[in-house]
């Protein structure tokens, strides 16, 4: 449940933005959490509802989760594709090795303040 | 995309002219990130290669170690930091050893962190010949799932599963796997009484992430023991040139 000490790390996060843009309530907060990333978003969601009703800061804040897709590379023809679910081989040669790239990023993109 | 503002949320999107959408565009773990990096530059400063070490609780890490000291002692000389949810049990095991060890206890929590390592590193140097060490290793908390998150700082990640876990660790709990460069199947002495068919656990974790390198071992029996201390011996010689970082691919984000 490591999704708790991600949600404490955005925490944090917000409230230096408040400070720094001298807002005192979050309205909504934008997230890319990539599908090699590791987290279960319903935990993250879970760990969100219950620790930004612990503030003013946050209390109602709505959060919005992109999941964007990962690269494959193949190791055999070098053919790349996006996915968010692994492929099961290559569409151009059907080598089942397929190299991962990005996909693992757990990103605060936006936020909206008053 | 928004009308009003042009951001990119689509709905429950208040535009009162006090609010004010304010592009972050920051990894979460961007501040575990930072320590990890200064970790690094701390660990290459010492001269010293740090080994993450993640698996399920009981997959024979620290049996690994234990057997990795005897057979390494006054040829590399080694550091453990040891992680766990509670007790000193792993240290002391390790210690008995006569290789300087600090435990870290984590109260609760599924992982170690950057800032942990940090802490801990600097408790390390304070032990007798914990300043002059070759290889580190970090037995992270037994968690295939949550250490796999987060970097160290580290120069190698090897991930674990011990025979009588089965075969189906890779498929199940891919993160570890693709962010390793090193998987061990331990317990192999154990292998005539378990179903656990070799080929099927390397073809499915060289299926995530073809990369990595699989050795299979036992502690115990000391078979498949030497590819592994070849291993060690050949990063260890390397210093942390040319071994890749352990973790998160630096720059997958623009």
């Amino acid at each position: 449940m490591h999704e708790m000490s991600l949600v404490q790390a955005l925490l944090a996060q917000l409230t230096t933005l408040a400070a720094e843009h001298d807002k005192k309530r979050v309205i909504t907060v934008t997230l890319d959490i990539g599908p090699l990333s590791g987290v279960v978003i319903d935990s993250f969601q879970f760990g969100f509802d219950i620790l930004s009703a612990e503030t003013s800061l946050t209390k109602g804040a709505k959060l919005i989760i992109i999941n964007p897709p990962a690269t494959y590379q193949c190791i055999r023809c070098g053919h790349r594709q996006s996915a968010a679910v692994r492929p099961d081989h290559c569409p151009e040669c059907n080598e089942t090795l397929l190299i991962p790239e990005g996909g693992d990023a757990i990103i605060l993109n936006q936020v909206e303040m008053e | 995309m928004c009308d009003s503002c042009g951001c990119d949320l689509t709905d429950n999107h208040s535009h009162k002219t006090d609010s004010r959408v304010i592009e972050v565009h920051q990894s979460l773990l961007a501040a575990n990130d930072a320590i990890a990096a200064e970790n690094r530059a701390h660990f290459e400063a010492m001269g010293v290669v740090a080994i993450n070490m993640i698996s399920s609780p009981g997959s024979g890490k620290t049996t690994l170690l234990e057997k990795t000291i005897e057979r390494l002692k006054g040829k590399i000389r080694i550091g453990v930091i040891e992680g766990d949810i509670e007790t000193d049990r792993d240290a002391q095991r390790i210690r008995a050893k006569g290789v300087p060890v600090v435990q870290m206890t984590t109260g609760g929590a599924c992982h170690l962190d950057a800032a942990q390592i940090h802490k801990g590193l600097h408790l390390l140097e304070k032990e007798p010949g914990g300043d002059q060490l070759d290889l580190l290793f970090i037995e992270n908390v037994g968690n295939l799932v949550c250490p796999a998150t987060f970097d160290l700082g580290e120069h190698q990640r090897v991930v674990l599963v011990s025979v009588p876990e089965g075969p189906d660790k890779p498929a199940k709990y891919p993160k570890a796997f693709i962010s390793s460069q090193i998987f061990v199947i331990t317990k192999t002495d154990l292998l005539p009484y378990f179903d656990f068919p070799v080929a099927e656990a390397k073809a499915d974790a060289l299926h995530l992430n073809p990369r990595l390198q699989v050795m299979a071992l036992s502690a115990t029996s000391g078979e498949g023991f030497e590819a592994w201390i070849e291993y060690l011996q050949e990063v260890t010689e390397n210093k942390g040139s040319g071994v890749q970082a352990g973790g998160r691919k630096e720059g997958t984000y623009p």
